[in-house]
């Protein structure tokens, strides 16, 4: 999975949010590293709505324009879920072997 | 229900539009109007012209929703495509033993049944003249299908019933006319369909074929 699809589907994970709230909550889960432009966002978007692992939430008009929010399916958050831990394990070995001091990785 | 824009918000949004207006139609349809919004709500305080990061981004995610539509294909219909393609290798094997087989089959069934000689050549060069359709059906289906076409779907289905009861109808009658190996061929090429087919109706398939509207 690619960070920006993982990063995507965590900014749902407690919650529906909307286009331009997955941004801010983007780059707020990586400290500002990941900045999404709405072009991926919405490549992205589109295709985890296809395969099933987000759904529309709701739709508002705010000023006019069109909000729609977007929440994670049963089957994204099985899916984010398995990843996180995929990930989780491999950076507790990465820190393990680097510092074998702390078993576990702990800082 | 008006909204006063500054004369570089409307500039703005006509660039932004201009872009958009690169994507599929039945994207612009869904999620013109929220992708604008979004991007204007990210855009700078002041901002009168589209930044070329932007633009690039946006040409970037209108190519790829061109070159490879919707979403990446579920594994069950990335398996299917493959298992098609195998189908078209499989109609060659067929092909390639009927013709190494044909020369062994007459001998038996001059020996055997004389008169049964003529339609049976008849019959082998028909099916080899169909060989290369069926690869070329096999094909295109394949290809139709990984792009999520819904009546490639069901084609595909209505060629597997339709393969199944010729082959039934064949195998009733005169399966003695066909040699093992090449039985055996189209035995897995039958196989390749029915896999296929069952997996181009599994459930994530069905949400490949007919994503959902996003009025829920």
């Amino acid at each position: 999975m690619q960070e920006a699809t993982f990063l995507i589907l965590t900014a749902l994970a407690d919650g529906a949010q909307h286009g331009y709230g997955i941004i801010t909550e983007v780059a707020q889960i990586s400290d500002g590293r990941v900045r999404l432009r709405a072009g991926t966002l919405y490549t992205a978007l589109d295709r985890l709505r296809v395969d099933g692992l987000i759904g529309v939430d709701r739709e508002e008009v705010v000023e006019g324009r069109l909000r729609r929010y977007y929440r994670l399916t049963p089957e994204g958050t099985k899916v984010l879920a398995a990843e996180a831990a995929r990930l989780h394990a491999n950076a507790t070995a990465a820190l393990t072997r680097l510092r074998p001091g702390l078993a576990g990785g702990a800082a | 229900m008006s909204r006063q824009a500054a004369p570089g918000t409307e500039r703005l949004e006509h660039g932004y539009r201009r872009l958009l207006a690169c994507y599929p139609r039945s994207f612009r349809a869904d999620s013109e109007e929220e992708v604008l919004a979004v991007l204007l709500a990210a855009a700078a305080e002041g901002q009168a012209r589209v930044g070329s990061a932007e633009a690039w981004d946006l040409i970037r995610g209108a190519v790829r929703m061109w070159l490879w539509p919707a979403a990446p294909r579920p594994r069950a219909v990335r398996a299917a495509v493959k298992f098609m393609l195998a189908g078209a290798a499989a109609e060659l094997a067929v092909v390639i033993t009927m013709l190494t087989t044909a020369p062994a089959v007459r001998a038996a069934l001059a020996a055997k049944d004389a008169a049964a000689v003529h339609p049976v050549a008849v019959r082998l060069i028909v099916d080899l003249g169909a060989a290369p359709l069926v690869i070329g059906l096999w094909l295109w289906l394949a290809w139709a299908n990984g792009r999520g076409e819904d009546w490639a779907r069901m084609i595909s289905a209505a060629c597997f019933g339709l393969v199944t009861l010729s082959m039934i109808a064949v195998l009733g009658q005169g399966g003695a006319v066909y040699a093992l190996a090449n039985v055996a061929v189209a035995s897995l090429e039958w196989a390749l369909g029915l896999v296929s087919v069952v997996l181009i109706f599994t459930p994530a398939a069905w949400r490949y074929y007919r994503p959902q509207p996003a009025q829920q």
